[in-house]
């Protein structure tokens, strides 16, 4: 009886031991073969998908609590007027088609006629109108997304299935806005009721217009989404969507492993070497419409020299950390339009090679010099000296530390201090109590950078580098205003060489998304996959 | 009996005053805000409409005052980042805290009594440190590795045991598939106590083990399994009893670490989302309820413990 005890103890501890060394280690086929065999890959209907999400999800798109747990889903079971095309230009969604005027003042948008929300109700231009006047517009209710249509004065029905923007200044981005988390709402359920508190369709049983449609959601848990047979397009293949609730990144990944998940778009890229060793799943990389940028803030007089800020561009060895940190996946950046966004990129901007040597002499043109002898550079007597603020999440932490230590090799004493997220927010976007940080922005698939960039933005706002040039202002406005591809083509062409001369921020690099997929599942497009869940109605299950 | 309850009561109220007055105080002045206001691309407009709303523009003294008035008529206010009564959302995730907290116990009780009895017996022999250098070993190594290397163990390689959830529920509730679910949890959250309770039970058997009446017992014929199991152990495990009760609070902070890992929808998840959201509500609705299980846990432990030994009877 004793002897069986510590018999089993011992072969428990020695199993756990073997466990933790083989973590990371070859993957052997693992019961993965259920799916991988493609040989016989052809297109059925039925099966399901799991999602993981990190937190309760809210069923409205506008709700000031809804983040991208609720993103993934709400895009699901509603729809937006328009949606990201496969080359991300904004393409039909509940509008067939849009026009803007000469004056670029209005927009007007043909809806569709064959569109029903999941209680059988007819979606009409009433729904749209109420989402934007009743809830975007309304300011006291601080709606999600609500910034981007500063510009929109009212919405105006014009007929049943025809609607119009009205502008108080021409916003070219706006089909593109329309296409990012500002999903229409049913004004027959809203109508009269406080939109945030009404927890019987924020929290329990929303009414869209997607493809799928809630089936059942127990808090902490699970969503599950079935199909709706009445979407307007094709109908989808799969019977359903399940989005479990897992707060724990590693368990994403274990569950992934164990065929318990299906997709999602990976964090944290450590897992990333075991993954794609494993049987049965891919791994893609895909561009986003993200940016990593270092920023210093230029309220401080120190910073508002262009050559100090060059000097960190060429101090940093960017590639490296992208080799390192980010497993490979991102590319650099010295502009802040993404690869992602093809039309308008363009990589004939200034380069910043690593050149520590550079550095230090741009530091010396701006007056930073090394006179004592410490290994710190100083002027009027005083050290290069900065606080470097970095909010916990994901990668930022490893990466700040690579930063700091670069700025160090070229005499910027430079002092890591992490705190969690939302204290950062707090501190650095808020109170702009900061002098250096290091983040990114994801934004909609439109080269309209003016909330980043523009001086309107530098005292609150998202410039939080606190950046003012009239030059990049006129540029930026010119953007935003003009809808002709070509001539914003060439306005953002020369936005962007102005970017990577000035670096209002520090670009670092376009982070590629390392996605993640069971290999039988199919139909999913080649994009982030935020993007690939507007078109969760073509993807299939392998035989 | 009933003066002592009504003694405890009122320490029990002052507890719970100093308690949320701390929490309530520190949550609010620390840096940050509630989620929906802390947005990284929230307009400045957006913040300030989601202040006003929430009430955080009045003062902190004042937002205690109306918090407490509420509370005390069994109000505990409604979630800042899901807008549902905090009430209902607590009354969501407790059942599934105490399934686990209970289910811990009893397999640690067990577990440990029987390891103490046999370190105690087999003193100084190889089965004596083996549970000794376990005890330690679960006493030192973080959970969440632990927890980590059982789902790599148990779900990726072998695929014994589903890595995370509850399992099914209501009425697609199956035996197997529960039991599945709540074994790893369950063992992970069990080393926060379980050494504990067999270090507490060996020396605790090894004291009676050298008392005059076991020498009695012993002298007088008695066989040796009726000294061992009725005379020591019912003896031994007397003071077992109150270490549960202390032992309440630090299973309640592991069920936080054990939940994460795997998912377990308890009050421990819920409290991680309530503090990386800074949703005021819901940490106080959850800080009273915690402490309301603490406090009464600890008062059935004493009343029971008074109940089983004799000699404390008079303790209040």
């Amino acid at each position: 009886m004793i002897k069986k005890w510590w018999l089993l103890l011992t072969v428990t501890f020695i199993a756990l031991f073997l466990a933790a060394c083989s973590y990371g280690g070859d993957e052997e086929a693992d019961g993965a073969e259920s799916g991988s065999d493609s040989s016989s890959g052809e297109a059925a209907t039925g099966g399901s998908v799991s999602i993981p999400i990190v937190a309760d999800p809210t069923f409205n798109p506008w709700h000031p609590n809804a983040y991208a747990e609720s993103n993934v889903i709400n895009r699901v079971i509603f729809d937006g007027l328009t949606k990201p095309g496969k080359d991300l230009i904004p393409s039909p969604d509940l509008a067939e088609s849009w026009e803007t005027s000469e004056d670029g003042l209005t927009w007007t948008f043909n809806l569709r006629d064959d569109v029903t929300w999941h209680d059988g109700e007819a979606f009409t231009a009433d729904d749209v109108a109420f989402t934007f006047n009743e809830i975007t517009l309304n300011e006291e209710l601080g709606a999600n997304s609500a910034s981007y249509f500063g510009q929109v004065e009212n919405v105006e029905v014009v007929d049943e299935h025809t609607v119009q923007f009205n502008l108080s200044s021409p916003v070219a981005a706006l089909p593109a806005y329309l296409s990012f988390n500002t999903e229409i709402i049913p004004e027959h359920i809203f109508q009269g009721e406080d939109p945030w508190n009404l927890t019987s369709f924020n929290k329990e049983n929303p009414v869209g217009t997607g493809p799928f449609k809630v089936k059942s959601y127990t808090s902490g848990q699970s969503v599950v989404l079935e199909r709706y047979d009445d979407y307007f397009g094709d109908t989808a293949k799969l019977d359903e969507v399940e989005y479990k609730i897992l707060p724990d990144a590693n368990t994403h990944v274990a569950q992934l492993l164990s065929g318990e998940l299906s997709i999602f778009a990976l964090d944290d890229t450590s897992a990333v070497e075991r993954i794609e060793s494993a049987e049965g799943v891919d791994v893609n990389g895909r561009d986003t419409n993200r940016f990593f940028w270092l920023i210093v803030n230029q309220q401080q007089e120190r910073f508002q020299d262009v050559k100090v800020r060059q000097a960190m561009e060429y101090a940093l060895d960017r590639q490296n950390i992208i080799d390192t940190v980010l497993q490979g996946y991102g590319t650099i950046a010295n502009a802040g339009i993404t690869p992602a966004l093809s039309e308008y990129y363009t990589d004939d901007v200034k380069q910043y090679e690593f050149d520590p040597e550079q550095a230090k002499t741009l530091l010396a043109e701006a007056g930073w010099e090394d006179t004592d002898g410490d290994g710190f550079v100083d002027k009027d007597g005083e050290n290069f000296e900065i606080v470097f603020d970095i909010g916990i999440q994901g990668d930022l932490e490893a990466i700040a530390q690579l930063v700091q230590q670069y700025l160090i090799d070229v005499g910027i004493d430079v002092q890591l201090n992490t705190m969690d997220w939302n204290t950062m927010i707090d501190k650095v976007v808020i109170q702009r109590d900061y002098a250096m940080t290091l983040n990114w922005w994801r934004y909609p698939p439109d080269p309209d950078l003016k909330a980043y960039m523009h001086s309107d933005f530098a005292d609150q706002g998202n410039n939080i580098p606190a950046y003012r040039s009239e030059e990049m202002d006129r540029l930026l406005d010119a953007g935003a205003e003009t809808s002709d591809v070509e001539e914003r083509k060439e306005i953002y062409d020369e936005a962007q060489k102005l970017m990577a001369e000035e670096l209002p921020y520090m670009f670092l690099w376009y982070p590629q998304e390392v996605q993640v997929k069971r290999s039988n599942i199919s139909g999913v497009p080649e994009l982030a996959f935020g993007d690939t869940l507007h078109y969760i109605q073509e993807w299939y299950m392998e035989n | 009996m009933f003066r002592f309850i009504l003694n405890r009561f009122g320490q029990s109220i002052i507890l719970m005053f100093i308690v949320t007055v701390i929490t309530f105080f520190l949550i609010n002045l620390a840096p940050g805000g509630p989620t929906g206001v802390m947005r990284m691309d929230a307009s400045p407009e957006e913040r300030q409409a989601i202040v006003e709303r929430l009430g955080l523009d009045e003062p902190v003294l004042v937002r205690y005052v109306q918090w407490v008035g509420n509370a005390v008529q069994g109000d505990l206010g409604t979630s800042f980042n899901s807008s549902e009564a905090v009430v209902d959302r607590i009354a969501d995730r407790l059942p599934y805290t105490i399934e686990l907290t209970v289910f811990t116990i009893i397999f640690s009780v067990i577990a440990g009594i029987i390891l103490g009895v046999i370190s105690a017996l087999k003193r100084g022999k190889a089965a004596d440190h083996v549970i000794n250098f376990s005890s330690v070993i679960g006493l030192s190594v973080p959970s969440f590795w632990l927890g980590l290397m059982l789902i790599l163990l148990f779900s990726v390689e072998l695929g014994w045991l589903p890595s995370s959830g509850v399992g099914p529920r209501g009425a697609d509730f199956d035996f197997a598939g529960w039991a599945s679910h709540l074994a790893m949890p369950v063992l992970i959250l069990s080393t926060t106590v379980l050494p504990n309770i067999v270090r507490f039970t060996r020396s605790s058997m090894l004291e009676v083990l050298s008392q005059n009446y076991i020498r009695t017992a012993r002298s007088k014929g008695a066989k040796e399994f009726i000294v061992l199991y009725v005379h020591s152990l019912r003896n031994a495990l007397i003071p077992i009893i109150s270490i549960i009760g202390v032992l309440i609070p630090r299973l309640l902070s592991g069920a936080v670490i054990t939940e994460a890992i795997f998912g377990w929808t308890g009050i421990g998840t819920l409290i991680i989302e309530a503090a990386n959201g800074r949703d005021y509500p819901l940490i106080m609705g959850i800080t009273v309820v915690i402490t309301l299980v603490v406090i009464v846990s600890n008062l059935l432990v004493d009343i029971i413990y008074s109940q089983v030994d004799p000699r404390v009877k008079n303790m209040a």
